[in-house]
């Protein structure tokens, strides 16, 4: 087996100076260190800075621990995870009685329901357009789908609530935090 | 607390925390108070504003706790917050350079100096001046060696977490830690035989 180079010796003290140095490379520092003095040296000052370094620690302040937990304040995961779920669970249960309520509502002619079904698919998909930004190509689909839904009272609250319905889910879907995976970025140099 | 014999992870107690037990937070904070305030208090100089600081990144970790990526150790995130927020403060305040002795509000001065069995006016001043030695040998390493000096020697990080957290090669980490051992020997030469 070669011998290690000088720089090998080094590296193997600091890694014992952290008592992570173990079997053949440890035997083998060992034997290097009952020949070289240097190395002897270099250990003894190493074991010295670290001794140094560990005796220079100071005690965090009694308490601490009680004062840290006293000023956290309440996080926002601690809202989303006790009750984040139940507000869009909510509202899409609503949606989904109102579009009930509207077939049953309608469903004294066959061809009534239906006709519903298809005005709501297209309030659905006049919503997804306005949204996206493509509101003169939206406008006139939205006024065929209102024209047709508000033809009663009933009809025009139902229509209303629905709208509403949508607006509360868009808005407690954008209120949910986005998960970051990193947190922090890389640290530098405090005088630069 | 313990899972079976083994006690809970870092990673665990997060986990727990985040399904509602606000109290294990409290068991990360015992794991972490002792590093934390000794890795800030090397970085600012100063123990009041140390325990002030970490106390900070505690809270500012638990509002963030469910952004931690499990596939990172805590304490690695941990001390990434806690130099962002030591260097932010750094940059802030512009450090001033001030006696480790401190006065509290009632106008008593304070050791934070190095604990050490010597007494007596001779230990007391060669306590405080191995105290202001040690500072000022780190505070005059260089950023990319010091930064891992105090990783590893106050946060107690090991080498793997360290290369992590500086997104560096372990080779490099090593090297650079072993390199700047050797500069804070020179410069402490004469406290190594106390």
């Amino acid at each position: 087996m070669n011998r290690p180079d000088h720089s090998t010796y080094i590296e193997w003290l600091n890694l014992d100076a952290d008592g992570l140095l173990e079997g053949e490379e440890r035997s083998r520092l060992e034997e290097h260190l009952a020949a070289c003095a240097d190395c002897r040296r270099e250990r003894e000052e190493l074991q010295a800075l670290n001794g140094l370094l560990r005796r220079s620690a100071i005690d965090a302040r009694p308490g601490f621990r009680q004062a840290v937990m006293a000023s956290l304040p309440t996080a926002g995961w601690e809202v989303h995870s006790s009750q984040g779920w139940r507000f869009p669970a909510a509202v899409l249960v609503l949606l989904g009685a109102l579009a009930a309520g509207l077939l049953i509502a309608g469903s004294a002619p066959s061809s009534a329901g239906f006709s519903t079904l298809v005005a709501v698919g297209s309030l659905f998909r006049a919503a997804v357009l306005a949204g996206a930004g493509l509101l003169a190509a939206s406008w006139k689909g939205v006024g065929l789908v209102v024209e047709r839904v508000i033809s009663s009272p009933a009809s025009l609250g139902a229509f209303g609530f629905l709208v509403l319905c949508l607006n509360l889910l868009l808005i407690s879907l954008l209120r949910r935090k986005r998960p970051a995976r990193q947190a922090e970025g890389a640290p530098s140099d405090p005088r630069r | 607390m313990t899972r079976g014999a083994e006690p809970l992870t870092d990673e665990d107690l997060v986990t727990a925390v985040l399904e509602g037990d606000r109290d294990r937070f409290g068991e990360l904070i015992d794991r972490y108070q002792g590093r934390l305030v000794n890795y800030l208090f090397r970085l600012l100089r100063n123990a009041d504003d140390a325990h002030d600081l970490a106390q900070e990144v505690f809270v500012k970790v638990y509002q963030v706790l469910d952004r931690f990526d499990p596939h990172y150790k805590f304490s690695t995130w941990l001390f990434r917050v806690a130099q962002n927020a030591a260097i932010d403060q750094i940059r802030r305040r512009r450090l001033k350079v001030v006696s480790l002795r401190q006065e509290d509000d009632e106008g008593e001065s304070r050791d934070w100096d190095l604990p050490s069995p010597e007494r007596g006016p001779y230990g007391e001043m060669r306590n405080q001046e191995r105290g202001e030695a040690i500072h000022e040998a780190i505070e005059t390493l260089p950023w990319e060696y010091r930064e891992l000096i105090l990783l590893r020697h106050f946060g107690e990080l090991p080498y793997e977490e360290i290369a992590r957290l500086k997104q560096m090669p372990l080779g490099t980490v090593k090297n650079k830690l072993f390199r700047g051992r050797q500069m804070l020997k020179e410069k402490l030469q004469d406290f190594l035989s106390d």
